[in-house]
């Protein structure tokens, strides 16, 4: 038998879906986050800061 | 068993005209998954407060033992990966997958009997033991498949792969501090509520892998495409048995190169936020820090892809040539950019992304360097084997850096003072890697399987 059954471009467009949206939850919430790092100081009350 | 048939490595050869761009999203559902465990530091204080609910009281896990669970798990990762690599090989992806999934439910659920009756080895058993052998089955069970699909690209197609174990942490740490937050009461952190829902969430999303995941059948080739007439001299189109394998010069080599490249990463990673903080006192605090964390893992996980991706171009050796020596002078230069020297926390910030983004792509190269080496045939095991090196450089690196700096602290170095002399035994690292690196030559045809004339397409297992 030599049938060929080509995949689906539909189906491998949802394959990507399905990791690509959770993937995509994390790498959005991991730039949210370094976003910080270019944020203006903001000025605190002074207090010890842990140094580890 | 009948019932689990569906698992054999004959029932997932490919029917003619499957598209080989199934196989890197079910590759991906698993790293996405089991690439939770570097997100597992999120209930290091919850898991401490378990009695105390608001803080730690007597009776509480101190943090000291917490730490223990994820030290298991990954030197799990390491052993298991060496001992089931041959096993895999014959067993086929999905078995291995499905293995890997059941072992990485299993620890969540056994965690969770551990948090309900307050019994820390339970949870070392269930995350750390059976968890961590998941996390090894499942780290190396795509590799010779995404190989054997992509032999045109095999470093682009094993990077996106290892790439989803990067990108795990991502997932992982929001997804358990949202869990924890809604099953939070007064009297429960929550915690074993999320163990369980994780668990059964990770397993069906790894089942999107074991039953996505197929096999090229016997002398499959990519359309269009012809193995070069002239490959290089470092592409073998022979092949070499992991016991064999073992005991070449090469594999120790690459061994050396792995371990070197990963305990230089983990000499920022161990250290990032506060050699930050303390390089640039009065500039970035510790929420600027968090975020300079967040970077990195965005480097370290966008590197696994990209570096990969050049080595398909460049050669596998030239990469690592680029990461050991680039990295050299990186690693050396970086403590320079503090507040004492130049004072630029641009140039910092990029020095450690490219760094980190060369500690991924270390990772995510290796594979396709086996293949080059040892061949498809048996390139999982191999690479399972060679996955000790990881577990090597995880207890050696932050070894390393916590003893030299305290050694420097303790003997009247400044803490900036200190940060220099860890980064540039890191440097001196790198150099043992470049030289190891250098030293690679094809592999001596004694090691060579009889019968192992070029199969690039596939090869069926003993």
């Amino acid at each position: 038998m030599n049938s060929e059954t080509k995949s689906s471009p539909v189906l491998i467009f949802a394959a990507w879906l399905f990791v690509g949206i959770p993937a995509g939850w994390g790498v959005y919430n991991t730039v949210h986050n370094s976003m910080k790092l270019f944020q203006p100081p903001v000025a605190q009350p002074a207090q010890a800061l842990p140094t580890k | 068993m009948p019932l689990l048939s569906f698992l054999d490595r004959d029932r997932t050869i490919a029917h003619p005209g499957f598209n080989r761009w199934l196989v890197p999203p079910a590759a991906l559902a698993i790293h996405l998954a089991i690439g939770q465990v570097y997100a597992f530091s999120v209930f290091k204080i919850p898991l401490s407060q378990l009695i105390g609910i608001t803080k730690s009281v007597d009776g509480d896990w101190k943090q000291s033992q917490i730490a223990w669970i994820f030290s298991l798990a990954i030197v799990m990762l390491g052993l298991s990966a060496a001992l089931f690599g041959k096993w895999l090989e014959s067993a086929g992806p999905r078995k291995a997958m499905f293995a890997s999934a059941v072992c990485f439910a299993l620890g969540f659920y056994i965690s969770h009997v551990g948090v309900v009756t307050h019994q820390l080895w339970i949870i070392f058993i269930g995350y750390g033991i059976v968890g961590g052998i998941g996390l090894g089955l499942g780290y190396i069970s795509p590799v010779s498949t995404l190989i054997k699909w992509f032999p045109d690209r095999p470093g682009l197609a094993t990077g996106l792969a290892i790439m989803g174990f990067g990108g795990g942490a991502m997932i992982g740490s929001p997804l358990a501090v949202k869990l924890m937050a809604h099953f939070k009461t007064g009297t429960d952190l929550g915690v074993a509520h999320t163990f369980l829902v994780m668990g059964t969430l990770y397993f069906l999303f790894m089942m999107f892998g074991v039953f996505t995941v197929r096999v090229p059948a016997e002398g499959w080739k990519p359309a269009n495409w012809t193995p070069s007439a002239k490959p290089s001299a470092l592409i073998t189109t022979h092949s070499v048995d992991v016991n064999t394998a073992f005991i070449t010069p090469q594999f120790w080599m690459l061994w050396v190169v792995l371990c070197m490249n990963v305990t230089a990463g983990i000499g920022i990673i161990e250290q990032a936020s506060p050699m930050i903080q303390d390089l640039f006192k009065g500039t970035i605090g510790p929420v600027a820090a968090g975020g300079f964390v967040g970077l990195l893992s965005l480097f370290n996980m966008g590197g696994r892809f990209f570096w990969s991706s050049v080595s398909d171009y460049i050669g596998r050796k030239a990469t690592y040539f680029t990461f050991f020596s680039l990295g050299c002078i990186l690693y050396f230069l970086l403590p320079y950019t503090g507040g004492d020297h130049m004072n630029s926390v641009v140039l910092f910030v990029a020095i450690c992304a490219i760094l980190l983004s060369m500690y991924g792509g270390g990772f995510a190269t290796i594979p396709a360097y086996l293949r080059d080496m040892f061949g498809v045939y048996q390139v999982s095991a191999i690479h399972g084997r060679l996955l000790t090196a990881w577990s090597t450089a995880g207890v050696l690196g932050p070894l390393l850096v916590n003893y030299t700096r305290e050694y420097q602290l303790a003997h009247g170095a400044d803490k900036a003072g200190a940060y220099q002399t860890v980064l540039h035994i890191m440097a001196g690292l790198l150099v043992v890697g470049f030289i190891s690196n250098l030293m690679v030559r094809p592999v001596a045809q004694k090691y060579w399987l009889p019968d192992s004339s070029a199969k690039i397409g596939n090869k069926t297992e003993k």
